[in-house]
């Protein structure tokens, strides 16, 4: 846990932090409303503890900045005036909770780990996952009742596995939550913490891989009764990776070729140029067509799978005589579209099969929302042949309504929407119990760092920037539901 | 269970390659392999794998011919064959049906996922 505490008064601020430390949280400091807002705006942080009298910009005009730029963080006042106007005043500024000094550093230490505790996924004080269980109050962590003796960001890695226990933590991610601004660790750290945290764990009996790596994109808690069988240790936990470089190396060995396959749709565009397309000509293009769609596809290239597919139905034997302004313009952007396109992307590219009817996601219910009409008209065509019940909405407003009779598996939320943003849905549902566990994806075409980071803060579970391809949005959803259910069961 | 043998024919070297590994990574099964109909049938009579898989659309002897030849020879007749095609639409999938293959999977897929969908068509069981 992470907190920025905004305060001039040196001897204040130091006793906080140590105190803070005691209960494992990281403190940043800062001493003025300005320094407040940079630090507040560029780092995230999981509370803002903010005095009201601060040089250059006060507490509650900076507490209001924060609220009007969207930001959720919680935030809690600390004032020396102990008047019901000033307590008005701070919580309409968008604070959340008002402590007045002098305070008792327990006292406040308690209203910290409430206020954390209201934004965490988890509502509950204690945090368990399967055999595992953290006291935040106490510190304690025990693993089948055996306690485990943590240093201080051991404890904090595993606070903050559980507390966002459907969430892979990025190497990045974990620095930029455990780490103050000011100590400058490499990822190796966090890797050497994990691999202690889990040496520890193992010891305490639980399966090595409790703590489990996504090679790629970080680590995360693997569901408990999977964890428990999972204990073989010679089959890798993640194939997929492997299986992605592997697809690396190949596209990189098969490049070359597969740009030289394309000459023969060059011939057959010079030959229609000439005149007419001899059918033998029109049937070997056809044929390496449907080739290469294949082939690119494999390799998850769903872009220029879909190009070769449409070059594939221009030289269709029972096809009409294609215009060659058509044919040039798609060739070019194949060719285009292979020569850029050095590395695969993540495994989550890889195309999947169109599914066949017992493996299709007939009852899955989907429901986005955004005010995007036109797009929001498009998406259940794209996504018709998985098979998803897609239910869509263009007014937030009805939000609460339509979810109640939809009672969805999946949700899809654009950010910027007129009246209710995305955040405010998803933090929303985050705190309700009925919605906690919903897997909620962002679609949005805000594609900054910040805004993602933002949105996973909030509990999101996957952030997709637009445009995407129906093919890829189908896949990120299926991952979602795959992991759910691997939770489930 | 003992380890498959899988036999893949397809005239695409780079789909050949990526399935093997797919298979043999998520499996560990043996992947045999064959880059036209002639060359899978000689292959098929000779190792009898467990079972086939057979892309649809190749040059020359095509898929179906090559499934009609295994299926008239008394050493290749008992082998399940899936088809690899792109072709999704159902007139052509019960098209294949009624010739007798075992399945269809669809391009594009994901090799890793392979062993699990041969293993629903066939009813084997896969260790986890």
């Amino acid at each position: 846990m992470k907190i920025l505490l905004v305060d001039d008064d040196e001897f204040l601020s130091d006793l906080l932090t140590r105190s803070l430390a005691a209960y494992h949280y990281v403190v940043d400091t800062v001493k003025d409303g300005e320094m407040g807002w940079t630090y507040g705006s560029t780092f995230d942080y999981d509370l803002i503890v903010l005095d009201i009298m601060l040089p250059r910009l006060d507490g509650i005009s900076l507490c209001q900045r924060f609220r009007a730029e969207g930001y959720t963080t919680p935030i809690l006042l600390l004032t020396a005036q102990d008047t019901s106007t000033a307590k008005v005043n701070g919580l309409d500024a968008g604070a959340d909770d008002y402590v007045v000094k002098p305070f008792d550093v327990a006292e406040l230490s308690a209203r910290i780990r409430a206020l954390l505790r209201r934004s965490s996924v988890s509502p509950f004080p204690l945090l368990t996952w399967g055999d595992l269980l953290l006291n935040p109050s106490s510190c304690e962590v025990t693993y089948n009742a055996k306690p485990l003796t943590l240093t201080t960001k051991e404890y904090e890695l595993l606070e903050l596995f559980m507390r966002e226990s459907q969430h892979v933590f990025s190497t990045d991610e974990i620095l930029g939550r455990l780490w103050s601004s000011e100590e400058f660790p490499s990822e190796a750290t966090v890797r050497s913490h994990i691999r202690r945290v889990r040496h520890k764990l193992l010891t305490a009996g639980a399966p090595s891989d409790f703590i489990a790596t996504v090679h790629g994109r970080g680590y995360f808690l693997k569901a408990a009764d999977a964890a428990q069988q999972g204990t073989k240790s010679d089959r890798p936990t993640h194939p997929q990776a492997e299986y992605l470089a592997f697809l690396n190396e190949t596209w990189l060995a098969q490049k070359a070729k597969i740009l030289t396959q394309l000459t023969i749709f060059e011939e057959a565009i010079a030959t229609l140029d000439q005149g007419t397309l001899s059918p033998s000509v029109q049937e070997k293009a056809y044929h390496a067509a449907h080739k290469l769609a294949g082939t690119l596809g494999t390799f998850g290239l769903s872009q220029a799978m879909t190009l070769a597919r449409q070059l594939e139905q221009s030289f269709a034997p029972d096809s009409s005589q294609p215009k060659i302004i058509d044919l040039v313009t798609l060739l070019k952007a194949l060719q285009q579209d292979l020569q850029n396109r050095h590395t695969l992307d993540s495994f989550g590219a890889i195309a999947i099969p169109q599914p066949s009817p017992d493996t299709s996601e007939q009852n899955t219910k989907v429901m986005i929302v955004d005010d995007d009409q036109h797009w929001l008209k498009t998406l259940p065509s794209l996504l018709k042949p998985w098979g998803f019940k897609i239910t869509t909405l263009a007014e937030p407003q009805q939000f609460w309504t339509v979810l109640q009779s939809v009672t969805p598996d999946l949700l899809v939320l654009d950010v910027n929407m007129p009246d209710m943003n995305g955040f405010e849905l998803c933090q929303a549902l985050r705190h309700d119990p009925r919605w906690q566990r919903l897997p909620i994806l962002f679609l949005s075409g805000l594609t900054d760092q910040s805004t993602q980071n933002h949105a996973f803060n909030l509990g999101a579970d996957d952030y997709l920037c637009k445009p995407i391809m129906g093919v890829d949005l189908a896949n990120r959803i299926l991952n979602r539901l795959q992991r759910v259910r691997a939770w489930a069961t | 269970m003992t380890t498959k043998r899988v036999l893949i024919i397809d005239d695409e070297e780079t789909i050949q390659t990526v399935v093997q590994f797919g298979i043999r990574m998520r499996a560990g099964w043996q992947v045999l392999t064959a880059s036209s109909g002639m060359q899978g049938i000689q292959t098929a009579q000779a190792e009898r794998p467990d079972v086939i898989l057979l892309d649809v659309m190749m040059p020359e002897m095509d898929g179906i011919d090559t499934f009609k030849n295994l299926q008239s020879h008394p050493k290749t007749e008992q082998i399940p064959v899936i088809f690899l095609t792109a072709k999704a639409q159902t007139v052509e999938k019960r098209q294949f049906n009624e010739l007798g293959v075992s399945g269809v999977i669809t391009k594009p897929f994901n090799s890793l996922d392979l062993p699990d969908q041969i293993a629903k068509i066939l009813r084997w069981s896969l260790p986890l």
